[in-house]
């Protein structure tokens, strides 16, 4: 058994992921739908095709994982679950993709991952009993060291516990869902009371394995906690315009869109970009696993950024934050693209 | 069973090697469509980009004797696509450009990949409309809907896609290209091919392009939802509904347990105690519908409604509209086998149709729960079972016999929007009788002298 039954048996093939799906859209191939990734999955599970079918691995990994077929699914189907059940398997072992060995070898080691604090300062440790605390991420704590500073100014209750490592969800979206979910465990119990997160990847993957109520990505802690900016956001005196590129696993896994919108509009004007609900083709490793098809999905969005002539776009994760900034650097835009926290930070109080 | 390969390396000249699949994987994900227990693995996948590639895939086809399916996005529910007989399923969806929209001429010309959703999207953009209203439009394609003749939300008001398709663009199995009817509303030059070929399910022609009739799109709409203690008391507020005059855009029912999972997936807040919930809408100039909605809101509760409450929006009334689409998507939520069929009979004798539905559930001891277009007549009884049930499974087959036997007693047919297929081949004869059945069978040979489109299904 490799899936868990009753997630295959939901799917009835009715077709109506297809729209949803960013890698159909491309293709038009059946192939590389939802709908067709689960064929693919059920004819691997009855032995119909054997683990080195090359549609098997091809599909497995050009599949983004963002889960837009989740939301549009009458039936309910658990996609997010049946691909990381499909990757364990396809990549058991070696014949996972060497850059995403890498990755998962580096963030498994928690020391590496606190060491970063010595070359890209996060914000400081603050320790406390009970919570709410602030996880700092293995990867946005080295890229983007002032999102955590930023979260703490809107939200200086939080603590920052300092032994805190990765939450595994770079294992669980790479075929390690074995180990991705004993780093979520300990990371729970390393972070005590609510963990707040600032990437919208990792409450996602953080809430499917401590527990929904114990997760806030923090823009659903500051709407929840009225924590609302009241300045305004002003760009050569007038009101900036900014748009927003949801987080996939925040949007179609945890169902959170309405928060980070409410939040910007409260201190800029908002503009709604055509595909703000679609991927960016970040997709955790994808950017780099796939980088052909990746730049393909991202020229789409950064031509809507540009056409929507705004001073920011906002991230709510930062996968999506690293792919919107090479993009836009490489187009020489003008565009900002920033994480909420920082966003909202800049506004004058 | 692998095509020859110098055919399959003929098919890859035509439309280049990377547009014909071949690779198990690739083939098995084309086995099926939206239909259960139908499966067959294909020879090979072949995406062709042009009337020409398609006319030349064909050609070779019939040279070889290799049977060819046309497919869209398999969303339909009568294996219409399934290759039941192997060779080659022709995919559309690379052709997906929408070609004209005309204002002054009020239609629209498209490839037949483009997805339904798109084309009316595209109309309303213009202020106009594209009728047919399909549950999967936004999946399904213009092409798709055509040679299914797909029905949808809209029927007793606009009918379905045959009212709206005004000429089509067709390659023959020959390779010979068609282009039947026109741009014109009034032409009757000749048999009316394009109607034959709306609703062939692919068995005579392969459809390239299609040009579409718009309207104007509608000023106002408003939907609103009525609870009845049973199907049998909505039904009777439909009867009152159209006798009093109105023909609303939408009259759609749901029985108990479709409404519960409708509510499940879409969050609506709708009212689960009821036995039978009734979406009545109703689109036109403003004054219309306000009259309109209104009587329809009285007479619902003058017929016994439990409650009747109208959208306060346009948004909730979309909300209200998407949701009642996905009804048999959202049906599988009770249960992982999903069976739903589609039988249609006069208006006046729905409440008798669901009645003989209820008793054959019973009487098969199966869970059987019913949705449909309550203005028009047409029922989506719908089974849901464990697939590993084989004696259920069983029971089913025969369950649906009796449904459709009971349909055609009531003045009624076996399918009044999905198509026959695979799924009801076996009962079109008792639709249609033997002397209509060979007529069609003649019209296939007529088409398709040598048999390779669609075997399998009608005309076969």
């Amino acid at each position: 058994m490799i899936f868990s039954k009753t997630l295959l048996d939901r799917c009835i093939s009715c077709g109506y992921c297809l729209p949803a799906c960013p890698t159909y859209a491309m293709t038009g191939d059946e192939a590389s739908s939802p709908r067709g990734r689960i064929s693919l999955m059920r004819a691997l599970e009855t032995g119909h095709l054997e683990d080195d079918d090359p549609t098997l691995a091809e599909q497995a990994s050009f599949c983004l994982g963002c889960r837009a077929c989740e939301p549009v699914c009458p039936a309910g189907v658990e996609y997010g679950n049946l691909l990381e059940e499909w990757r364990d398997h396809q990549w058991s072992g070696r014949r996972s993709p060497l850059p995403a060995r890498l990755l998962m070898a580096l963030v498994s080691r928690s020391w590496l991952v606190r060491a970063q604090g010595l070359v890209r300062r996060h914000a400081r440790t603050v320790t406390s009993a009970s919570g709410p605390s602030l996880m700092l991420g293995c990867v946005e704590r080295g890229l983007f060291p002032r999102v955590s500073h930023a979260a703490r100014k809107l939200a200086p209750g939080l603590s920052v516990p300092k032994r805190q490592g990765c939450c595994g969800a770079l294992h669980a979206h790479n075929g390690d869902s074995g180990t991705g979910e004993r780093m979520a465990k300990s990371l729970g119990d390393a972070l005590p009371g609510t963990i707040v997160t600032t990437s919208g990847g990792c409450a996602a993957h953080l809430a499917a394995h401590v527990g929904r109520p114990r997760v806030r990505e923090l823009s659903e802690y500051l709407v929840e906690h009225d924590h609302l900016p009241s300045g305004r956001l002003l760009v050569d005196g007038r009101v900036a315009r900014v748009a927003l590129q949801d987080s996939c696993h925040l949007r179609n896994g945890l169902g959170i869109s309405r928060q980070p919108r409410e939040l910007i509009r409260a201190v800029a004007e908002y503009v709604e970009l055509p595909s703000a609900g679609a991927c960016c083709g970040a997709a955790g490793t994808y950017s780099i696993l796939r980088p052909r098809e990746s730049g393909e999905i991202l020229s789409v969005k950064i031509d809507e950024i540009e056409a929507a002539e705004v001073d920011f776009v906002v991230a709510v994760n930062p996968g999506c934050l690293r792919q919107l900034k090479t993009g836009l650097r490489k187009r020489g835009s003008r565009v900002r693209a920033v994480h909420l926290a920082e966003l909202l930070v800049i506004v004058p109080r | 069973m692998a095509l020859d390969r110098d055919f399959a390396g003929a098919l890859a000249d035509v439309v280049g090697a990377g547009h014909v699949h071949q690779a198990p994987g690739d083939l098995a994900v084309y086995a099926r469509d939206a239909t259960p227990l139908f499966h067959q693995v294909p020879d090979a996948v072949v995406f062709p980009a042009t009337t020409e590639q398609v006319a030349r895939v064909l050609r070779l086809a019939t040279a070889h004797r290799v049977p060819v399916v046309p497919r869209g996005a398999g969303s339909n529910l009568c294996a219409a696509t399934v290759p039941v007989r192997g060779g080659i399923v022709l995919a559309l969806t690379r052709m997906t450009q929408i070609l004209e929209i005309s204002t002054d001429e009020l239609l629209a010309r498209v490839q037949p990949g483009v997805t339904t959703a798109r084309l009316a999207d595209a109309a309303t953009a213009r202020n106009l409309l594209y009728a047919p209203d399909p549950g999967s439009r936004t999946t399904a394609t213009v092409g798709g809907n055509i040679a299914t003749c797909a029905g949808g939300l809209r029927g007793l008001k606009y009918g379905v896609t045959r009212n709206y398709v005004l000429g089509l663009e067709a390659v023959l199995p020959t390779g010979e290209v068609v282009r039947t009817g026109g741009r014109l509303w009034k032409d009757v030059a000749g048999y009316d091919l394009t109607r034959l070929l709306t609703g062939s399910e692919g068995t005579l022609a392969v459809i390239t392009e299609a040009t579409v009739a718009l309207l104007p799109a509608p000023a106002e709409s408003n939907t609103g939802v009525a609870y009845f203690e049973s199907l049998t008391e909505a039904s009777r507020a439909v009867g009152a509904i159209i006798s009093a005059g109105i023909v609303p855009a939408t009259l759609e029912f749901l029985d108990r347990k479709c409404v519960a999972v409708v509510e499940e997936y879409a969050g609506l807040g709708l009212r689960l105690d009821a036995g039978a919930l009734l979406l009545f809408g109703e689109d036109g100039p403003l004054a219309t519908v306000a009259a309109n909605m209104l009587r329809m809101r009285q007479i619902c509760a003058e017929t016994g409604a439990l409650e009747v409450t109208v959208a306060e929006d346009i948004v909730r009334s979309e909300a209200l509209l998407a949701a009642r689409r996905c009804s048999l998507p959202a049906l599988s939520r009770l249960g992982s086998l999903t069976v739903l069929e589609d039988v249609t009979v006069p208006r006046p004798r729905m409440p008798e149709m669901v009645g003989r539905i209820d008793e054959i559930a019973d009487r098969f001891d199966l869970q059987i729960a019913t949705f449909g277009h309550a203005g028009d007549g047409n029922l989506h009884p719908t089974c849901v079972l464990d697939p590993d049930d084989e004696d259920a499974v069983g029971r089913v087959h025969k369950a649906f016999a009796e449904v459709f036997r009971a349909a055609i007693r009531l003045d009624g047919t076996i399918t009044g929007e999905h198509g026959v297929g695979s799924a009801k081949l076996p009962f079109l004869a008792d639709r249609l009788g033997a002397t209509q059945l060979g007529l069609l069978r003649r019209i296939k040979t007529a088409f398709d002298p040598a048999g390779i489109l669609n075997p399998g299904k009608l005309g076969s």
